[in-house]
């Protein structure tokens, strides 16, 4: 079977280990002897979608699956949904708190970010129930 | 593969373990940031391949088994025209009574024809890329310092995409090096090849740099001394002979290796200073992704403090500050002309002072080169990870439950066991 399989927790604002999915996520696909360019753009677009996650949902999860010939990231968190998706894919559009942008996150280019990363980028919400994003990169 | 064994061994490494005093207490094990070290028959072992040479190892052993390997005095034989260049960080290992001058005398009368201070570098460095780097913007942002060599070889294994950031200058006792041997031959006439350049170093990974050079063909400096094994005569030597050398530091200088002061002569806004190397892991993870947008300079220390810090120091990196800050108040500060500016331009510009060769990408931590054959090595190590504590005892040999199954898999340990499944699995047995 040529494919491999993780899968890592991402819980509703645990800023303390935000970042770690991503890190992980780096760490494998460089022991898989990935271009190092690849795997630059999957941890900006990971870590983008890990702290969407931290920062909006209610808790999620991030899969990453490796085949020989492309790399696929799914990000899957529960609520609240994307009420419109467009606006959402606009660069600066963010429905941040003042206190999350404090922070320095929210600034509105997250979703955007992770497209531009991705070969394939794909975003599918329900509002009231979660949203997937599925991004895919050619190796 | 024993670390350190030959100087024309590719692997050479500064930083070797002195076997019969290693009692295999794993402390090693755990610091360090490349997993380079395992324990085999009990005894501590460096994996050249993956060793950065940042001398964690030297720092945190109980036992004092981990040492560097530097030149010793005798090498002087070799030379008709030796000149000394040390560190700058030197100047902090004395109590604020002892001036630069009696330090430099002291050690000029160990055995050298001249002293060459590392401020001519600092100096040179700051300028270029001040005035021509930033100016031109031709290296990406945010531009990586290239002084630091046990942090260019972290760069090389665990951020290798950060490789174009650096910036391609050499480092301050590299350029007076090379500036002082044309200059003595010069002055005596002499073969280049009879001049000797020898660096007082505070740092491991430079020892092995000089023999193993990154980013040029081959170094000007021809041996480098342990700062800790010649302090004691040099300390022997103070006030003894006549004061003939007179420093040419400014205050720049001195701070150039402590942390933040590399940062500090160049004069740019947006930067970050880090030290200790695991923390420099950390904000190279957030370069790598993006996280730091708009800045413009990241100077990475391998050790705590900055070079002060280094392991063939003496001094606590904390009090030497506090002694370079002392001797720093009597200096000047940096007075350069624009010839002098320009002139240093011209030297980058020619190549005289820059990284020529290519830093190449090292992808040791990747399982195989065939990406399918990785895959089902990544599945077999999941596999084993199924079996194991994960208590990352290191009682095995390896630092981590992880690292342990990926030596597995790679075939590099047939021996060790686990001794806590091993343990358990002894309990769950009925009598």
């Amino acid at each position: 079977m040529d494919l491999i399989q993780y899968n890592f927790d991402v819980q509703k604002d645990d800023f303390d280990r935000a970042g770690e999915a991503s890190s992980n996520i780096k760490k494998i696909l460089r022991q898989l002897g990935i271009d190092a360019a690849i795997i630059r753009r999957i941890a900006i677009a990971t870590y983008e979608a890990e702290i969407n996650i931290v920062i909006h949902s209610f808790g999620g999860e991030i899969d990453l699956e490796v085949d020989p010939s492309s790399i696929k990231i799914i990000a899957k968190d529960k609520g609240p949904g994307i009420p419109n998706i467009d606006l959402a894919m606009q660069e600066g559009y963010s429905t941040a708190s003042d206190k999350v942008r404090e922070m320095g996150f929210g600034a509105g280019m997250g979703l955007p970010n992770m497209k531009k990363c991705s070969d394939e980028f794909n975003v599918k919400s329900e509002v009231g129930k979660g949203t997937t994003i599925t991004m895919i990169m050619y190796i | 593969m024993k670390a350190g064994e030959g100087v024309d061994n590719k692997y050479f490494h500064s930083v070797v373990l002195q076997e019969d005093q290693c009692i295999g207490c794993t402390s090693c094990l755990k610091v360090c940031p490349t997993e380079a070290i395992r324990l085999r028959d009990g005894k501590a072992r460096i994996i050249g391949e993956k060793c950065i040479d940042c001398g964690e190892c030297i720092r945190i052993c109980p036992n004092h088994a981990k040492n560097a390997v530097t030149d010793k005095l005798s090498m002087l034989q070799n030379f008709k025209y030796k000149i000394a260049i040390p560190s700058l960080v030197l100047y902090g290992q004395f109590s604020g009574k002892v001036g630069i001058n009696a330090m430099l005398n002291a050690l000029k009368n160990i055995g050298f024809d001249e002293i060459y201070e590392a401020t001519m570098g600092t100096e040179i460095i700051t300028q270029v890329i001040r005035e021509k780097i930033l100016k031109e913007g031709s290296i990406e942002k945010p531009l990586i310092n290239s002084s630091c060599p046990a942090i260019l070889r972290l760069i090389q294994i665990r951020f290798p995409d950060l490789l174009p950031n650096v910036i391609d200058i050499e480092t301050p006792i590299e350029i007076t090096a090379r500036i002082a041997k044309q200059e003595a031959a010069k002055k005596t006439g002499l073969n280049i090849s009879d001049i000797g350049v020898i660096f007082i170093s505070p740092c491991t990974a430079r020892v092995t740099s000089i023999r193993n050079p990154l980013g040029i063909q081959k170094s000007y400096i021809d041996g480098a001394i342990s700062m800790k094994e010649i302090y004691g005569t040099i300390v022997r030597n103070l006030n003894v002979f006549p004061e003939e050398y007179t420093t040419t530091s400014n205050r720049e200088a001195l701070e150039w290796s402590i942390t933040g002061g590399q940062s500090k002569a160049i004069g740019v806004d947006n930067y970050i200073a880090v030290d200790g190397i695991n923390e420099v892991i950390k904000v190279l993870d957030e370069i790598e992704t993006g996280r730091l947008e708009g800045l413009e300079f990241f100077e990475g220390m391998c050790c705590a403090g900055g070079c002060i810090g280094g392991p063939l120091t003496i001094e606590n990196p904390y009090i030497a500050k506090t002694n370079m800050r002392a001797l720093a108040k009597g200096l000047p500060c940096a007075d350069i002309s624009e010839e002098r500016i320009k002139e240093y331009i011209r030297l980058y510009e020619e190549g005289f002072i820059r990284l020529t060769e290519p830093i190449e990408p090292r992808a040791i931590m990747k399982l195989d080169k065939d990406i399918s054959i990785s895959m089902k090595k990544m599945e077999m190590i999941k596999e084993i990870l199924k079996y194991l504590p994960g208590l990352d005892c290191g009682v095995c040999g390896a630092p981590t439950c992880r690292a342990f199954a990926e030596d597995i898999v790679k075939g590099e340990n047939q021996k060790s066991i686990c001794i806590v499944k091993t343990m358990e699995n002894f309990k769950k047995k009925k009598i």
